[in-house]
């Protein structure tokens, strides 16, 4: 029994430890000197990085919040044409990562750019470029986060609208509340953990954003950490400045814990348990309802879609200079290889979790879900700092040969740092998996003489499968849209579609970015589709 | 048992071939497709393979610093001197670039022993000649313009740019750093619009009316015009003329992309070999026809498109020396950080 104990314990050990290096590495540097150039940037950026930084969490969760919920409500309570099709096909903007959305912005927007193709094409010759509004800088950057991330909120907020009881909204009607008012006063506030998690999920992600703030230059907390880092070589205040970031992404992270626990309640109170009516529109109000999601729809997917396209039909030799099928290969041989780990990893923690009640454990394996909130430049960065202390400090001095190369620009460190990434996906999904299988379940097992073993597999594993095949599925596409991680760790001749179009876009070639983005939004969308069932969450219940 | 079983399995999914083999490994910040050509001809010509790792230049530059002695990086290739330089400055290049070939091929202010420069490039001013008059222009240089004939009628990169901190590391070699801390307030208060953009997006600038001037590298308008941009672009490369600055002085401001010797490269002898297969005339003949650079070498002309709508005969700035470009970076990017160029 402790053996076995141990067991559960130690793996718990390893990968909290894993986990924690990071963070520990940001932490244990904050002391350190930094080079004058902490001088020149506490005059002149750090107030930038701290206020660009917030105007565009601010403009991004005001942003997602009224598309999420919007959308969300109206495929949620209501029926107009294709709202049927709008409810999975809202969530395909998750295929399309920022930077993609913002090549496409600027391909189409700028000088000279589709824009100006179009309406040459439509009226003739002439100076179009100075009524072409230039979404770049901090309104392109607030646009491409805001559209590839606010299906968090829609997919959250519809959970819960889907689960709202039909006892709170015929009470809404019976108080006579009109229906903007009764979505206001009870369906909106009835939802809120929800939709906080959704926007605290999105407000991580914003925080963290690096590819397209990068290509727009936007100064944020994250790019300067990178640039203080890159260009200044000042380890210390980036790591500085991460400390900084984490606290701030570390409390967004409690808040988000706190209300998924709450939202988690309420997706339960299945009050009543009627079956919803849907409100069939008519007339203008169908069409309005029609028009949004579609506008929605267009915006976040088909527009970058079609720009994507569009560039590679026009510079068509982009095509066959890529290696697709070697593109392909690596970017799944990435999935796999870090999906496995993953799932075997938090199945063993979470089995671990369930049998031993042990609080160290459970402690432990909270420590090490924090990896989601790092950034992944500041993950890919400390793990190479602290490999490199650890080579200089502790392995060359014990006399053994170096282990940079077994780590640093090597499939072993990629997956490693992926692992520390989205461990927490893999670790809540498995968890929530398990939080439905009643632990009398298992009690029942063990009087019919089953080992522990055997309930892990015969009992466990099958009540999981959709938690798995989901939760593969969403590490999948994170996966195929990473790229700071991959860019900074990757072993030579190793690319995958993400790293291909970045540094395409990175030399001004965007039409070369364009064939990448492309494959990477229609694989990712095939992912989507055929999970959309499970993360829609209809028939998991 | 079954699960030992999947865990040797992932183990063995993660040993990767450590076969030593005929090769050199690239760290490579420069991504044109024409690169990647060349060195698949070098690997056909001399059985060594190139391995390539694409990345920024900062973050290769990070990985070979914190792999230090242990780094696998035997060449460093990226498309700006003062990179080079700082990498040197910085202790991580060794000398050995010192061959007959190189020496023979590239003049001398352009290497040194421990990095080359394999094709030049000009940092210049576009102008449009709608809104700008040869009398403005006559005589221009790059301190120029700070002069506040130009207020709001400029458009450059941010500071953050290392074409921008190399030109302005250039400009502190020559006027001292107290002059150009002027300059670049002059500088700043002459711009059309915040920094932003890439060098292709500043010429656009002044084709759509944004802006009357431009500072941007040769090679760009060269691109847009070759088509490979599209048609629009190509009609907007029209509405702008280049502008070689200081040819009354020291000339033109000059930088290459370079190819560096990294300190403890496994490889050393293939990377001598390899900057030498890039310093061939068939090499440059391939930079200058699909990258538009300036070829290193004498006896390769550039491209058509540059010579014919840039002019060749510019004076080159010769005297000042591509190593101070990274001695002074950093005092470059405290210059414009002081005086709020983004």
């Amino acid at each position: 029994m402790l053996k076995n104990l141990n067991i559960w314990f130690l793996s718990s050990l390893i990968v909290s430890l894993i986990v924690l290096i990071p963070i520990l590495t940001v932490f244990s540097s904050f002391f350190d000197e930094t080079s004058n150039y902490y001088q020149i940037l506490k005059d002149t950026f750090l107030f930038e990085y701290i206020s660009n930084s917030l105007i565009l969490l601010f403009f991004v969760l005001i942003f997602t919040f009224f598309i999420g919920t919007g959308t969300a409500y109206l495929v949620s309570f209501f029926e107009f044409p294709l709202s049927n099709f709008f409810k999975w096909a809202l969530i395909l903007s998750f295929a399309v990562p920022p930077y993609i959305y913002a090549y496409s912005l600027t391909a189409f927007f700028e000088n000279y750019g589709t824009a100006f193709t179009i309406l040459k094409n439509l009226f003739g010759d002439a100076n179009y470029n100075e009524n072409i509004p230039k979404l770049d800088g901090m309104f392109g950057a607030i646009l491409s986060i805001t559209f590839s991330l606010y299906a968090y909120v829609y997919i959250l907020a519809r959970a819960s609208f889907l689960y709202q009881s039909q006892n709170l909204i015929d009470l809404g009607k019976n108080l006579g509340f009109s229906k903007f008012k009764s979505f206001y006063k009870v369906i909106l506030p009835s939802a809120r953990p929800a939709i906080i998690a959704g926007l605290s999920l999105v407000a991580m992600e914003t925080l963290a954003e690096f590819g397209a703030v990068d290509f727009f230059s936007i100064n944020t907390l994250t790019t300067g950490i990178y640039n203080s880092w890159i260009t200044f070589d000042d380890l210390a205040f980036a790591n500085r400045i991460s400390s900084f970031l984490l606290l701030f992404i570390f409390s967004l992270f409690i808040i988000e814990n706190l209300s998924r626990k709450k939202a988690k309640y309420h997706f339960n109170s299945r009050g009543g348990l009627k079956q919803k009516n849907k409100t069939k529109l008519y007339g203008s109000k169908s069409f309005l309802a029609f028009i949004f999601c579609f506008f929605i729809l267009f915006l976040s997917f088909l527009f970058p879609l079609s720009q994507m396209l569009y560039w590679t039909l026009k510079f068509p030799e982009n095509l066959f200079d890529l290696q697709i099928i070697e593109l392909f290969s690596n970017t799944l041989y990435l999935v796999l290889l870090s999906g496995l780990l993953l799932i075997v990893f938090s199945l063993i923690s979470n089995y671990g979790n369930r049998v031993s009640k042990n609080k160290a454990l459970n402690f432990l394996s909270t420590l090490s879900i924090s990896g989601y909130a790092i950034p992944g430049v500041i993950l890919a960065i400390a793990f190479i700092t602290f490999i490199a202390w650890f080579d200089n400090n502790i392995i060359k001095s014990l006399g053994f040969i170096s282990i940079k190369k077994f780590f640093i620009g090597s499939i072993l460190g990629l997956v490693l740092v992926y692992f520390i990434r989205f461990y927490s996906l893999a670790f809540n999904g498995i968890k929530s998996g398990y939080e439905k299988i009643n632990i009398s379940v298992d009690e029942s097992a063990y009087l019919l003489g089953y080992s522990k073993r055997k309930t892990f597999m015969n009992i466990h594993v099958p009540f999981l499968r959709n938690s798995l095949l989901f939760i593969i599925i969403l590490i999948s596409l994170e996966i195929i849209r990473e790229l700071p991680i991959t860019l900074i760790l990757r072993p030579f001749n190793f690319e995958t579609f993400a790293t291909t179009a970045y540094i395409s876009a990175s030399e001004d070639l965007l039409e070369a970015a364009a064939v990448p983005s492309l494959f990477l939004i229609l694989i990712a969308s095939l992912f989507i589709i055929v999970s959309s069932k499970y993360i829609l969450r209809e028939n998991n219940e | 048992m079954k699960k030992i079983s999947s865990l040797f399995l992932i183990a063995t999914l993660f040993v990767s071939t450590f076969a030593v083999a005929n090769e050199v490994n690239v760290f490579n910040a420069r991504h044109y497709k024409a690169d990647a050509e060349l060195y698949s001809k070098f690997t056909s010509m001399t059985g060594i393979k190139v391995n390539l790792i694409n990345g920024k230049s900062g973050a290769l530059e990070k990985r070979i610093i914190e792999e230090g002695a242990d780094s696998s990086a035997d060449l460093y290739i990226t498309a700006d001197a003062g990179r080079c330089g700082a990498m040197d400055a910085k202790g991580h290049l060794q000398g050995g670039l010192t061959s007959a070939a190189i020496k023979a091929a590239v003049p001398k202010s352009f290497r040194t022993s421990k990095w080359v420069g394999i094709a030049k490039r000009a940092r210049i001013i576009y102008y449009s000649p709608e809104r700008v008059t040869g009398a403005e222009l006559s005589g221009m240089s790059y301190e120029g313009l700070a002069d506040p004939k130009w207020k709001g009628r400029l458009v450059i990169r941010k500071s953050s740019n290392i074409y921008n901190k190399s030109l302005v590391a250039s400009l502190i070699e020559n006027n001292g750093k107290k002059a150009t801390a002027e300059w670049a307030k002059g500088v700043v208060a002459n711009m059309a619009r915040d920094s932003k953009g890439n060098d292709r997006a500043q010429i656009m600038a002044v084709a759509a009316g944004e802006a009357d001037i431009a500072v941007a590298n040769t090679y760009y308008l060269a691109l847009m015009l070759s088509g490979k941009k599209g048609a629009e672009q190509q009609e907007a490369a029209k509405k702008v003329k280049a502008f070689f600055p200081n040819q009354n002085g020291r000339g033109t401001h000059m930088n290459v992309s370079c190819a560096a010797l990294v300190k403890g490269a496994p490889n050393k002898d293939n990377a001598v070999k390899l900057v030498e297969f890039l310093l061939t005339p068939q090499s440059q003949e391939h930079f200058t026809n699909n990258t538009f650079e300036f070829p290193m070498i004498d006896g390769v002309s550039p491209s058509p498109l540059v010579v014919n709508n840039l002019g060749l005969d510019f004076q080159q700035d010769m005297k000042t020396k591509l190593a101070s470009y990274g001695k002074n970076q950093a005092a470059a990017l405290e210059v414009m950080t002081a005086a709020g160029w983004k």
